[in-house]
């Protein structure tokens, strides 16, 4: 219980929870995770601006609402790192409050974005850092050398996430396809533990040999206990299959697709989180998205299963016959990222609601869902000083 | 002063206005101050807890039997029969029902909430609350607050420019 802010309010008879800075800040926790919530509310006095702005509310706020953190926007696997924005104002937050100083002889490539955090491949040093673009705090780690001889061709993807209940620790997992000999490729991966510091033993698959099979560039797809990343072939860039690396006994394997999806082009799939979770897949076939999941009946035999279609003609977008080309899935937020070769746009999948896209374009949006809480720094002619 | 009835353990909770409540352990257990006080042996006799009068003690009580799971005596508390999704249905229309009460009651159900340590009501009353001021303009939270602006124009600026685009 404070007296801090009394001065500020009405006298109230009996005591009011929105004097109280503990109830308050709990209270206020609940704002929407939307990024103007928290400037917004720093404008109705001193008191609440003193309270949003405390290091620990924002902690308390981004933990509140890791379950449903906004789409902020995207980072492009192949434009420098830099952030594009696709909510709408007044939650546009500018590129700027998302960047990261480059050192000399740096090049940052984007794998993907999970949990808040950003997984970058340092391509000359051979390092990923992990990025929290939010709070600003980076590591870097050394890539394992048995992925580093690797890591250097086009092939490499990986993903960062927070262990399971523990926001406080991160894994991080490499993944890279690597040739035997002619007709054979294998892809090796490895898991790094904030906790313990340490890569673990790397673990590998063969890939489906015919296909010169290579990791696309998404960013992965995180379902029940599992990473996802798809595979294509490198020539006819073919849909091939799905490499899945299993978090609880860290083991690689390719995750064969219905048959009549190996023709067709990469650009039309993307891996998904299935509703009710599971490893899910969309697929763009005669102007809709077609949803299906991958199912394990009682005997342990996995098959593919149908679920519902979206079908595009309904939304606002004019296809006019093109093609579209799938490039990012937010899994958190079940939106799609698509264009086609006039325009880009999102798809809410839920809602089946499009918002059209403008700025930056890159082959594969790693989408950033965070809670932002950044911008609210108290210069200190505005501290609210606590009387007694 | 914990008791048996029906095969199940009861306890007794004391408001500071002097009212008793004797509820079933695993319901008072909804709190988790009062868990704490039962698992650490400091709960033979009645509970007093404090701050928290008869009237609003009953409405939390009300609460955690509603919403503890377990089968039984407790009505429509979750049952084999029922799926879990039509259960968190009906407490979700459960709820929305309970926390139609004035500002005072609520206000003093958060800080009760808060005391006992009841997740669930927590949220249910934070959220409420939230909700009725968040679509509101400053003019008509501060209203609500009963508070003042008591920023000088040029803070109010300074703030605003800090962070342009959440103004626009």
């Amino acid at each position: 219980m404070t007296t801090s802010r009394r001065h500020h309010h009405r006298c109230s008879p009996t005591k009011d929870p929105l004097d109280d800075d503990d109830l308050l800040a709990e209270i206020l926790l609940r704002l929407p995770p939307q990024p103007s919530s928290l400037p917004h509310a720093s404008l109705v006095c001193k008191w609440w601006r003193g309270l949003v702005s405390d290091p620990r509310f924002r902690r308390s706020f981004r933990l509140h609402h890791r379950r449903n953190p906004p789409l902020l926007g995207f980072f492009g696997r192949d434009n420098a790192l830099s952030f594009v924005p696709t909510l709408e104002a007044p939650n546009r937050v500018p590129p700027g409050r998302f960047s990261l100083q480059r050192g000399y002889g740096d090049r940052f490539v984007s794998l993907g974005c999970r949990h808040g955090l950003v997984l970058i491949f340092n391509v000359p040093r051979n390092q990923v850092l992990v990025w929290d673009p939010v709070t600003g705090d980076q590591r870097r780690l050394a890539i394992p050398p048995e992925v580093a001889t690797y890591a250097e061709m086009a092939t490499t993807n990986g993903a960062v996430l927070h262990a399971a209940g523990d926001v406080q620790k991160f894994q991080v997992v490499l993944v890279v396809a690597e040739v035997e000999d002619e007709e054979h490729k294998r892809a090796v991966a490895c898991i790094y533990s904030s906790e313990t510091g340490l890569w673990g033993d790397p673990t590998s698959a063969p890939l489906p040999s015919g296909h010169d099979p290579t990791l696309i560039r998404h960013s992965a797809v995180l379902a029940e206990h599992s990473l996802y990343w798809m595979l294509a072939s490198m020539l006819l860039e073919n849909f091939v299959g799905i490499l899945e690396f299993d978090l609880e006994k860290h083991s690689l394997a390719v995750i064969q697709v219905p048959v009549h999806m190996l023709e067709q082009s990469q650009h039309r799939f993307s891996i998904m989180r299935a509703e009710g979770d599971g490893l899910g897949l969309l697929f763009y076939k005669d102007r809709g998205f077609q949803l299906w999941k991958r199912v394990t009946d009682y005997n342990g035999v996995a098959s593919w299963g149908l679920g519902r279609t979206i079908g595009l003609d309904k939304l606002s977008v004019n296809l006019e016959g093109n093609d579209i080309m799938i490039l990012g899935f937010a899994d958190e937020n079940n939106v799609v990222f698509v264009c086609t070769r006039d325009i880009r746009f999102m798809v809410h999948l839920e809602s089946s609601q499009c918002q059209k896209l403008m700025g930056t374009y890159s082959h594969y949006h790693h989408p950033f869902e965070s809670v932002y809480t950044a911008g609210n720094s108290m210069p200190s002619i505005l501290l609210v000083t606590k009387s007694s | 002063m914990a008791t048996r009835e029906a095969g199940k353990k009861m306890i007794m909770l004391k408001s500071p206005d002097g009212m008793e409540f004797e509820v079933e352990e695993a319901v008072a257990m909804e709190s988790q101050t009062i868990r704490k006080m039962i698992e650490d042996d400091c709960a033979d006799t009645a509970i007093l807890i404090p701050n928290i009068n008869s009237k609003i003690l009953s409405r939390v009580i009300e609460y955690c039997n509603k919403h503890v799971p377990t089968t039984g005596a407790t009505g429509a508390a979750a049952s084999d029969t029922v799926a879990p999704a039509a259960l968190a249905e009906d407490l979700k229309i459960w709820d929305a029902e309970f926390i139609k009460v004035n500002r005072a009651t609520r206000f003093d159900l958060i800080q009760a909430a808060s005391y006992l340590n009841i997740k669930g009501l927590l949220d249910l009353t934070s959220q409420t609350t939230i909700d009725t001021i968040s679509d509101n303009s400053l003019e008509e939270i501060r209203s609500f607050l009963s508070t003042k602006n008591d920023y000088l124009p040029e803070e109010e600026q300074t703030i605003r420019r800090e962070n342009q685009w959440a103004f626009q």
